[in-house]
């Protein structure tokens, strides 16, 4: 009996891996999340995202059946989830929870062999079937080397490793992970990723996993679930699902944005510091932007092309921008605009972008500037830029690196407003 | 490094061999506490008239009796007392998942007292003295299970092992307070014996009480073997265990009564007997190196029965003819024990 129930993998069984009707999830009379629908397909990687509370560990405790649903309908390749044996459900599904676990005197070896429980005999001794199994689970987490450590002395990285590895000896699958990544440093973050991303990819195990990082499930999910005031709000793959409006009204994001070409979150600055336009272009201005968004700045720039990184980061950002359309030469109705926008900032930034045909007439943005008599940073080439762009750099304040540029500008504020940390007054003095 | 058969290296065979060697020493040293026990007392006896003695049972010489009618029944209730109480320990640290529990911190005992003070102490038996000691295990067993029951409902509110340990504390000396009422009502007769009997003593055990002991505990053990499986599980708790298929609620009920039966079945007979419960489990974790219960519940066993007949021989002969109470000793040696692994922070649970 032991034998023909060890592998459950069905490659003919194309029937979604687990399925939700109706779901509502909760404790006693207490709904957390109702109205839930979803379907698993074998080997995806499917991630629950949302505030924290919103009901994503409710949920998975539900589907590892922790917790009765209140109502709906949850089924196993078909088979109502309530009608599995406890043995045949272990088999099926493993679970790797937040719980502090440190049973005394365990080395790794022998704890992920606990994971063994539904394939052993009563006594729970291991054959040659359970030991492959073990190391192949060892394997699949990258912990050969830590077989015989104490579990207790592991890090918290190699403990989650040694969880999921725990998991894996059960042969699940499908495999429920409740914050996975919590309290991780970022190399076994993004290596607990790796290898949850593997398990699909290559072992065609069904992963759900509630993550914090949006970003990180952006690049490795093939679904996502935004999970917000008590309902399932969105559903689908991220490609779809997450655009900087929807991960905003996730979180109630202030401050920041999830861009999706970026694949990531980039925060805003709260402005006060005075407003600066940024001559940027071709990648140049994206870590600029950054840098005067950290420091509090608001940023107006231009031209950019639609198709430039610096585009997408100065969106993200909130900044003002003059656009171009992709592939075409900045026209004398865009580059005006631009130069409106320049005259109404404090500073005025040039990033030192390369100079092409489609972007050349952004030099006259810095020559205007300088022509105005604005403060105009550079951070141009320092002697090996083209005689034009030479020109160009006339009349402005040299910087070596974005830590120089930052420096001169902090100085020149503070002369300029007599007290270094006169935010105030600022605008003020600009009017 | 072990290389088994198939080539697998597996990293589970180097536990085993010690675990073997430490079963063989342990078996050895009870037989030998075991011998002593028989041995030893105000009229000394050889191995060799001990191993006479055995082959005659029943013999009517002054040495036979005091072989088979007191020496040999006081050492096996000594074995088999230490072998449940750490065993019922062992199982209380694994539910509670905290290693500063036992039988004796957790009030159950003294729920067995109380039960045990009500019979031994009013007149509730009377005309029911023939079914003793049926009757006193029973009350103990109800006594223990129904403090037991109290302290689970109280732990399922409250995760804090601390809080845990001071409603045990708390239990102890409600119980202690009904025990103290009933002795200031009870009638003087029946005071001597109860006091005697909650000194906690291995003494003027009967073959009758021996077998109940055997049989009945000896079943409880066969099971909590059986049990050893999900009890592994179980050091992950509840949750990762029921994620592996241990059907959690009939295993909670199972452990605890196990737990109890072992536990009020001693106190019963014996009376309290202090910190065998708790210590012996933690010997057992560092003699074996190994959490594994497969391991552990021989193991505790074998430490019980070794640690506590060594008690016994020492309550017996130290101040000879005058025996000091079986608990003074237990916990002498038990207390500073704990106190120095809890120290050592090495039994962490």
């Amino acid at each position: 009996m032991k034998k023909h129930l060890k592998q459950p993998t069905k490659p003919e069984d194309r029937s979604p891996v687990l399925t939700c009707r109706n779901l509502t999830v909760g404790y006693k009379d207490k709904p957390v999340l109702s109205g839930v629908d979803l379907s698993l397909e074998a080997g995806h990687f499917v991630t629950l995202l949302g505030p924290n509370g919103a009901g994503k560990t409710t949920l998975l405790r539900t589907l590892s059946r922790h917790l009765a649903p209140l109502s709906g309908d949850i089924r196993i390749h078909g088979r109502p989830l309530a009608a599995m044996r406890a043995a045949e459900l272990a088999r099926f599904m493993a679970v790797v929870l937040t719980n502090k676990v440190a049973p005394p005197l365990f080395s790794v070896y022998e704890f992920v062999a606990l994971g063994r429980y539904p394939h052993t005999d009563f006594l729970g001794r291991l054959g040659p079937d359970d030991h492959a199994a073990v190391q192949s689970a060892l394997a699949a987490v990258r912990a050969e080397g830590l077989a015989r450590r104490i579990f207790t002395d592991l890090s918290d990285g190699e403990r989650q490793k040694a969880l999921v590895a725990r998991a894996l000896a059960q042969q699940p699958q499908l495999l429920l992970l409740d914050e996975p990544t919590l309290h991780l440093d970022l190399k076994h973050r993004l290596e607990v990723m790796a290898i949850l991303r593997d398990l699909c990819r290559k072992r065609k195990i069904t992963v759900l996993a509630s993550l914090h990082d949006v970003d990180v499930a952006a690049k490795v999910s093939d679904r996502v679930a935004l999970i917000k005031d008590g309902r399932l709000s969105a559903w689908g793959a991220p490609e779809q699902i997450l655009t900087g409006g929807s991960v905003a009204a996730l979180y109630d994001f202030d401050g920041a944005a999830f861009s999706r070409h970026l694949g990531g979150i980039e925060m805003r600055g709260d402005g006060s510091r005075g407003r600066a336009f940024v001559v940027a272009g071709m990648g140049s201005g994206a870590q600029i932007y950054r840098l005067l968004a950290k420091r509090g700045f608001a940023i107006a720039t231009g031209v950019l092309h639609t198709n430039d990184l610096d585009y997408f980061v100065a969106r993200s950002l909130g900044a003002e921008c003059a656009i171009q359309s992709s592939m075409q030469a900045i026209d004398h109705h865009n580059l005006a605009a631009a130069d409106q926008l320049s005259a109404g900032c404090d500073v005025v930034i040039d990033c030192g972008f390369e100079v092409g045909p489609m972007n050349e007439a952004n030099l006259t943005l810095v020559k205007n500037a300088v022509g105005a008599g604005r403060a105009v940073f550079s951070l141009r080439g320092n002697g090996t830029g083209a005689p034009e762009e030479g020109q160009a750099g006339h009349g402005c304040i040299r910087c070596q690196d974005p830590g120089h540029l930052l420096d001169l500008l902090e100085s020149y504020l503070a002369v300029k407003h007599g007290a270094p940390q006169a935010a105030q007054s600022e605008k003020e003095s600009v009017s | 490094m072990n290389v088994v058969a198939g080539a697998t290296s597996c990293p589970v065979a180097a536990p085993r061999i010690r675990a073997a060697l430490v079963f063989g020493v342990l078996a050895i040293l009870v037989a030998v506490v075991l011998v002593a026990n028989v041995g030893i007392g105000s009229v000394a006896i050889s191995p060799a008239e001990i191993l006479e003695m055995l082959r005659r049972p029943g013999d009517d010489s002054i040495v036979g009796a005091i072989v088979w009618k007191i020496r040999i029944p006081r050492a096996i209730a000594a074995v088999v007392g230490g072998a449940y109480l750490a065993v019922s320990g062992l199982l209380l640290q694994v539910y509670f998942r905290n290693p500063i529990v036992g039988p004796f911190i957790l009030g159950i005992s003294s729920g067995a007292t109380v039960m045990v003070s009500l019979v031994m102490l009013t007149s509730l038996t009377v005309g029911l003295t023939v079914l003793s000691p049926f009757m006193t295990t029973l009350a103990a067993f109800a006594g223990a299970y129904g403090v037991m029951m109290i302290v689970v409902a109280v732990a399922a509110r409250v995760k804090n092992s601390v809080t845990l340990l001071i409603v045990g504390l708390m239990m102890g000396y409600l119980c202690g307070a009904v025990t103290a009422v009933l002795t200031a009502l009870a009638e003087k007769e029946k005071i001597k014996g109860f006091v005697l009997w909650q000194l906690g003593s291995f003494s003027g055990f009967k073959w009758s009480e021996i077998q109940v002991l055997l049989v009945g505990g000896g079943l409880v053990l066969v099971l909590i073997y059986t049990l050893s499986k999900p009890l592994n599980a179980f050091l992950l708790g509840e949750e990762y265990a029921a994620s592996m298929g241990v059907p959690i609620r009939r295993f909670r009920v199972l452990i605890l009564l196990c737990a109890c039966a072992l536990a009020g079945m001693i106190t019963a007979a014996a009376g309290p007997v202090a910190f065998v419960g708790l210590a012996v489990p933690h010997m057992a974790r560092l003699s074996f190196a190994t959490s594994d219960n497969r391991v552990l519940i021989p193991g505790a066993c074998l430490i019980g029965a070794l640690v506590t007949s060594l008690c016994d021989l020492v309550a017996r002969m130290l101040l000879s003819p005058v025996e000091l109470p079986l608990s003074a000793i237990t916990a002498f040696f038990g207390a500073p024990i704990v106190i120095g692994l809890l120290l050592k922070r090495r039994v962490e649970m």
